[in-house]
């Protein structure tokens, strides 16, 4: 891994291009979205799926390279763990994104974990100065090595740090502004979180600057015995479509897309529930127009 | 070591814990304990790994029936995973099999591990090139002794004395569980992947002895010389001549080299 002074980038917080409405892509519709990609403008692959050496997976991923704009998300970086960065992880994360050439590459503000044990899970950090400074010198050094900005996606939580020192909102805007990357805002993750440590989804959202958030991911969740859980395996319900009006007056024109990964529908289904998403935005893009 | 490093250390083992601890690193409040809140964490971890483990080993699936799951529960709590690909945890299974008990006593059982695991690694390898019978037209004829077949890498080739590939394709086909069979002489199965589809099937000791010599880079000749301990000497070209088209088919080679 090259040293974070060996190449810097430079600080621009202009957004990336606009990509309009678009879905995770997903095995399970992989020829119905050759066939009939109805409104899908983009997709959004996961990054793992494809760090692969060669086979199936790789074809797929070439044809669809071909029709759509693509972007990278990964769901393994560990970018808040305290284990060294994953040189290899990198290395496999550039040269895929080589291959694929994505509009921009997209983790989570997690950590996944620790004493080179994987927990394969998206465990929240304790939003404290000394989580934030560690945070930010590893997102640095990742762009670094990937020689772009990343966008860094809010998780769905179900515990908060009894030391915490900042709100998540707080942390997530500040990792952005210090190490000058980009927001990835899933409305359905602040939903889930609102409800399950009792803030106000509207706070979240007021407080993360516009100029940095380049997505969002809609969702849907189940309802745990006591808490909501974040399961992206039903339809969006109507409070998180709410909260995506919110963040469409708040933050305009973002590149969006539905994130859906198990229970899956038909794509038929998903693109109901895309064009939804456009209905709902278009009167307030227009209005700011 | 940091706040910060220490913190997720006691989170892990929090996470990894037979029951989660309250704990007080973590903010309680009316809607649930930190307890409940853990164990959203400790399910998440292992539900996924059985659901990974489930599809990685389908064939095993179908041998173990419904102990299938108890056996998942077993590996997950005695081997976190240490892969970001949540599929790699499988990689260990078969070694877990075969010297664990109780499942030590019943070989079947990693042996078959070993064949799904083949098959799973086979699917994403490397691509390489197949050599077409057509590549082969230029090797003029005294040339042949000395040609050299190059295999596809990512080719495995496994032993076992149980009717594994029966459960594997019970598995593939969603047929009904097969009867185990054991054999005395051991079983030989190929595990390759031509084009984008994972192929397997049963080789007699003649084609192994030649794959093998194949894979340790001896010469067309040596390959006829190894057929010639199963048959008559005579039989040993024909009999090679006949393995190379049905590898050339299969796609089995990638290139061939001359001395």
């Amino acid at each position: 891994m090259q040293p974070a002074e060996a190449m810097t980038i430079e600080k621009n917080t202009d957004r990336l291009p606009y990509l309009g409405y678009g879905l995770g892509l997903r095995v399970e519709h992989y020829e119905s979205l050759l066939e009939e990609p109805g409104n899908v403008e983009w997709l959004e692959i996961v990054s793992e799926n494809y760090m692969i050496p060669g086979g199936r997976p790789l074809v797929w991923l070439d044809k669809f390279r071909e029709r759509f704009p693509l972007v990278m998300h990964g769901v393994s970086m560990s970018i808040g763990g305290t284990d060294s960065l994953d040189e290899g992880y990198l290395a496999r994360l550039s040269a895929l994104a080589r291959r694929v050439e994505p509009a921009w590459i997209s983790d989570h503000l997690c950590w996944t974990g620790v004493q080179g044990i994987n927990l394969h899970d998206l465990m929240p950090l304790p939003y404290t100065e000394e989580a934030l400074t560690h945070v930010v010198d590893r997102v640095r050094r990742v762009q670094d090595v990937l020689g772009r900005r990343i966008l860094l996606e809010n998780v769905s939580s179900y515990i908060s740090f009894a030391d915490a020192q900042l709100t998540e909102w707080q942390f997530l805007a500040a990792v952005a502004e210090r190490a000058d990357c980009l927001i990835l805002l899933d409305i359905n993750n602040i939903y889930v979180s609102a409800h399950n440590h009792g803030f106000s989804p509207l706070d979240y959202l007021d407080g993360i600057p516009a100029s940095r958030v380049q997505q969002f991911h809609l969702a849907g969740h189940e309802h745990g015995e006591k808490l909501l859980i974040d399961t992206h395996d039903a339809p969006i319900v109507d409070d998180v479509w709410n909260l995506y009006v919110e963040a469409v007056r708040r933050y305009g024109m973002v590149s969006t897309m539905i994130e859906r990964d198990d229970h899956m529908p038909p794509l038929a289904e998903l693109l109901i529930e895309l064009d939804c998403a456009r209905l709902l935005a278009k009167p307030l893009l227009r209005a700011a127009a | 070591m940091s706040h910060l490093q220490a913190l997720q250390q006691r989170m892990l083992q929090a996470v990894l814990a037979d029951r989660p601890p309250q704990s007080r690193d973590l903010q309680d409040d009316a809607r649930a304990d930190t307890s409940t809140r853990l164990a959203i964490y400790r399910n998440g971890y292992r539900v996924r790994l059985r659901d990974a483990l489930a599809t990685e080993f389908p064939g095993l699936g179908v041998m173990m029936g419904r102990r299938f799951g108890s056996l998942l529960d077993r590996y997950v709590e005695a081997h976190p995973s240490g892969h970001y690909n949540i599929r790699w945890h499988g990689a260990g299974v078969a070694a877990f099999l075969e010297y664990g008990l109780p499942w030590r006593d019943k070989p079947a059982l990693a042996d078959m591990a070993r064949l799904d695991w083949a098959i799973s690694t086979s699917f994403d390898a490397a691509d390489e090139p197949v050599l077409a019978a057509a590549d082969l037209a230029g090797v003029s004829a005294h040339a042949w002794a000395n040609l050299h077949l190059l295999l596809q890498n990512h080719l495995q080739i496994l032993s076992t004395h149980y009717n594994v590939d029966a459960f594997r394709r019970a598995a593939d086909h969603n047929d009904k569980r097969p009867r185990m069979r054991r054999h005395d002489a051991a079983r030989h199965l190929l595990v390759w992947r031509q084009a984008l589809t994972v192929h397997y099937r049963s080789i007699g000791m003649d084609e192994l002895s030649a794959l093998s010599g194949a894979i340790k880079g001896e010469p067309f000749a040596a390959l006829c010389e190894r057929l010639s301990e199963y048959r008559d000497p005579a039989d040993a070209l024909p009999r090679m001549a006949s393995f190379l088209h049905r590898w050339l088919a299969d796609g089995l080679i990638s290139r061939w080299l001359l001395d």
